[in-house]
C-alpha cells in the first residue's frame, strides 16, 4: 500500500511545485463565469435560474482541460515502464494517480464551487447540495478522465480527443449532479439525484481503472 | 521472435544468460534491439516463443531480480535527483535513507546535485542519475538500452567498469551498444539481429 | 465440430475472408438495391395515409430503419471491438473499422429524418427529447471512435486495440447513458407530443414497407462494411503477399494461405 501511496505522494508534491496545475482550472472558471452576465445580461433572476447547470458544467469543463496530463508526462519520461517494472499493479496505480489528480484539482474545485455559486445568484438553499454533488462526482471526473488520458497518451495534441471520447462518458454525471442542485434549488428533494451519482462513483471506481490498465498497455507495446 | 507494428522485426534468436556473464545486442539502427529488450523486460508481449527464468522460478521473480535502464529514463524532471531515489526505492517497497542515496549519487559523480532539480540537469548528468539506481536497487539481472548514449569519455570508462565490477560478483548484463569496442570485447555473448 | 473450426479459421485469416467475402458483394448489394426501391415505393405512395400525421408521417420509412441501424451497428462494431481486443483477431479489427463510418451516418440520417419530422409535427427542428438526446450521443461515441483510429497514423494495430478498447468502453456506458437520459428528460419534460411508436402501428399495409427498409438497410450494412473490411486489409496488410498476388496477378485460388 506504502509503494502506490509513494505515487500520490510524488504527483502531489510535483504539481505543488508546478502551481498553474491548481490555480488553472479555477483561474479558468472564474473567467468562463464573468462572460454569463455580459452575454445574458445581469439581471440577478435569469442567473439564478442557470445557476445550478453553469456552476456544475464549469467544475466540468475546469477539470477537462487539465486530464491530459494525468499520464503523459509519466509515459513520456519513462515512469509508467517503472510502475510496470517494479511489479505494481497498473489499476491501483491509477486509482492513486487518480487520487492525486482529485486532490490537487477535484477539491480545489468544490471549494471553489460557492464562490461561482455566489457569483451566480445561486439560491442560499443549494450550497450544501452543490458540494455534496461535486464531492461525489469530482472523482469521477478524476477517473474517467484518467481512462481518456491514458487512451491518449502516445498523441502529441490529444486534448480534443479527449474531450470527444469522456464527454458521453460524463453525459450521465452531469445529468444528476447539475439535476441535484437544481431540483434544491427549486425546494425539491434531491436524494434520489445523489444516491444515483453515488451508484455512478462506485461503478467508475470498479471498472475505470482496468479500462485504463489496458489502454496504457496497448500504448505501451 | 519479437513484432513491431505487427511485422516480424528480425530472425528467431535464442540464448541464454548465466550469472557473471556480459551479452551484448548488437544490429543496425531499426533492427529492434529495443523492442527485444523491452520484451525481455516484461513491457511488451512475445509474440511467440518463451522466456524462463531459472527453472523452479516465475516471471515475477526474473521482474524483480532485474532491472530495465531504457531510452526513456524514468527521471521526474520536477523533483531533485534525491527524490527521484527516494520515489524508485519506495515503490520498490525497499526503506529509503538519506546518506545511503546520497552514497550512491557520489558514486556515479553527482555530488554536490542532491537537491538539484532533475530537469536542470545534462543529457549525461540525467544518465548518471538513471543509473544510480542500479546501486541502489542492487538486482543481479540488468537490462541496459544504448547506456553509452550521452556519456562523456569518463562516463564510458566508469559504465565499463562498473559492469565490470558487477560481472564479477556474479550478475548479469545485457545491453544494446553499436559500435563500443570496449563493451564487445569484454562480452562473453553476442545477440546479432538480422533480417527475418 | 471439424469443420466448424476450420470455417473459423478461414473467416479469420485476412485473404480468404477476402475471397468468401468478395462472392457476397454483388448479390447483397443487389437485394439492396431491389429492396429499397420497392420499400420506397410502397411506403412513400402505396401505404394508407395517417390518419393524424396525414402524409408528413411517411419519413418513417427512412428514420426508423436508420435509427435501428445506428444501435444494431454499434452493438455488432461492440462485438467486433470485443473479439479484436480479446484474440487480436485482423478480420475483426477490419469489421470493426468498416462498421464505425456506417454506423456514424445511419445515426447522422436518423437525426436530420427526425428533425425533418419534427418540424410539422412539433412546430421545431430539435426537441431535446429523450430519443433524440441518446441518439446525439451516440452520434458523439461514433466520432470518438473514428477520431482515435485516425489520431494514430503511424501505427494501425495499436489504433486498432486502442480503438477497440474505446468502443468496449463506450458500450458498457451506452446503457447507462441512456437510462440516464430517460430518467432526465421525463423529469424535466412536460410531455412534448410524443410520436405514435413503431409499436403503435398495427396496420400490415404500414408495417410491410418498414420491414423492408429494414432489411433493405440491413442488406446495405452487410454489403457497404464488407466492402469497407475489404478494402481496410488490403490497406493494412499491404507488404503480404497475398495482397500482391490479389492486386498483380488475381491468382486468387492459389496460394491465399502464403
Amino acid at each position: 500500500m506504502i509503494r502506490y501511496w509513494a505515487i500520490c505522494q510524488r504527483d502531489l508534491l510535483a504539481t505543488w511545485r508546478k502551481k498553474s496545475g491548481i490555480y488553472q482550472p479555477l483561474v479558468f472558471q472564474l473567467l468562463i463565469v464573468t462572460l454569463f452576465p455580459l452575454g445574458l445580461g445581469a439581471g440577478a433572476q435569469t442567473l439564478a435560474k442557470i445557476s445550478p447547470a453553469v456552476v456544475w458544467i464549469l467544475a466540468l469543463l475546469g477539470t477537462l482541460i487539465t486530464l491530459e496530463h494525468i499520464f503523459k508526462d509519466d509515459f513520456e519520461d519513462g515512469s509508467l515502464a517503472l510502475y510496470v517494472r517494479a511489479g505494481l499493479s497498473l489499476p491501483m496505480a491509477i486509482i492513486s494517480k487518480a487520487l492525486a489528480h482529485w486532490i490537487t484539482t477535484g477539491l480545489p474545485t468544490v471549494l471553489f464551487a460557492p464562490i461561482i455559486g455566489i457569483l451566480l445568484h445561486l439560491p442560499e438553499t443549494a450550497y450544501g447540495v452543490l458540494m455534496l454533488s461535486l464531492l461525489l462526482a469530482t472523482p469521477i471526473f478524476s477517473l474517467l478522465g484518467a481512462v481518456g488520458s491514458a487512451l491518449t497518451i502516445n498523441l502529441r495534441s490529444g486534448a480534443l480527443l479527449l474531450s470527444v471520447l469522456v464527454m458521453p462518458l460524463l453525459a450521465p454525471v452531469l445529468i444528476f449532479g447539475a439535476g441535484a442542485v437544481l431540483e434544491t434549488a427549486l425546494g425539491n428533494s434531491a436524494k434520489g439525484h445523489l444516491l444515483l451519482l453515488s451508484g455512478a462513483l462506485i461503478l467508475t471506481i470498479t471498472l475505470a481503472p482496468f479500462a485504463a490498465a489496458a489502454a496504457i498497455k496497448v500504448n505501451m507495446e | 521472435m519479437c513484432k513491431r507494428s505487427g511485422e516480424a522485426l528480425f530472425a528467431p534468436v535464442s540464448f541464454t544468460v548465466k550469472g557473471g556473464e556480459l551479452v551484448v545486442i548488437a544490429g543496425p539502427n531499426g533492427a529492434g534491439k529495443t523492442t527485444l529488450l523491452e520484451t525481455l523486460a516484461g513491457l511488451r508481449p512475445l509474440s511467440s516463443g518463451n522466456l524462463s527464468f531459472e527453472a523452479n522460478k516465475n516471471w515475477n521473480d526474473w521482474l524483480e531480480n532485474s532491472h530495465y535502464l531504457g531510452h526513456k529514463l524514468g527521471n521526474k524532471g520536477i523533483l531533485s535527483c534525491l527524490e527521484n531515489l527516494k520515489f524508485v526505492l519506495e515503490i520498490y517497497g525497499h526503506r529509503y535513507n538519506r546518506s545511503e542515496g546520497k552514497m550512491a549519487l557520489e558514486q556515479v559523480g553527482l555530488n554536490g546535485y542532491e537537491y538539484q532539480l532533475a530537469s536542470e540537469l545534462s543529457a549525461g548528468q540525467k544518465k548518471r542519475l538513471a543509473l544510480s539506481r542500479l546501486l541502489l536497487l542492487k538486482h543481479s539481472y540488468w537490462l541496459l538500452d544504448e547506456p553509452f548514449v550521452n556519456l562523456d569519455q569518463m562516463g564510458c570508462e566508469w559504465l565499463y567498469q562498473l559492469i565490470k565490477k558487477h560481472i564479477n560478483q556474479g550478475g548479469s548484463v545485457i545491453l544494446t551498444a553499436h559500435d563500443q569496442q570496449k563493451i564487445h570485447q569484454m562480452a562473453s555473448q553476442h545477440i546479432i539481429l538480422e533480417q527475418p | 465440430m471439424n469443420k466448424l473450426i476450420r470455417l473459423y479459421h478461414q473467416i479469420g485469416s485476412p485473404p480468404s475472408f477476402y475471397q468468401i467475402s468478395g462472392y457476397f458483394l454483388k448479390p447483397l448489394l443487389s437485394l439492396a438495391i431491389v429492396l429499397f426501391v420497392y420499400g420506397l415505393i410502397d411506403g412513400l405512395f402505396f401505404a394508407p395515409e395517417d390518419y393524424q400525421q396525414k402524409d408528413a408521417y411517411r419519413i418513417m420509412f427512412v428514420h426508423v430503419p436508420s435509427a435501428w441501424m445506428s444501435m444494431f451497428i454499434y452493438a455488432l462494431m461492440g462485438l467486433a471491438a470485443l473479439i479484436t481486443f480479446v484474440w487480436r483477431i485482423k478480420v475483426a479489427e477490419a469489421v470493426m473499422m468498416a462498421s464505425a463510418p456506417i454506423g456514424a451516418a445511419f445515426t447522422v440520417i436518423t437525426l436530420i429524418t427526425g428533425m425533418l419530422w419534427g418540424k410539422p409535427m412539433w412546430g421545431t427542428y430539435w426537441d431535446w427529447d429523450a430519443r433524440m438526446t441518446s441518439e446525439l450521443i451516440l452520434l458523439f461515441l461514433y466520432i470518438g471512435v473514428m477520431a482515435m483510429y485516425s489520431a494514430f497514423d503511424d501505427d494501425p494495430r495499436k489504433a486498432a486495440r486502442l480503438t477497440a478498447l474505446v468502443v468496449i468502453i463506450g458500450l458498457v456506458n451506452l446503457p447507462v447513458i441512456h437510462y440516464s437520459v430517460y430518467w432526465w428528460s421525463s423529469i424535466h419534460q412536460g410531455s412534448s407530443v410524443k410520436i405514435i411508436g413503431t409499436s403503435g402501428i398495427k396496420d400490415w399495409d404500414m408495417l410491410r414497407p418498414l420491414l423492408v427498409m429494414a432489411l433493405a438497410t440491413k442488406f446495405y450494412y452487410g454489403y457497404s462494411m464488407l466492402h469497407r473490411a475489404r478494402s481496410y486489409l488490403l490497406k493494412t496488410e499491404y507488404k503480404k503477399q497475398w495482397v500482391h498476388l490479389i492486386l498483380g496477378l488475381h491468382e486468387t485460388k492459389e496460394k491465399t494461405n502464403e
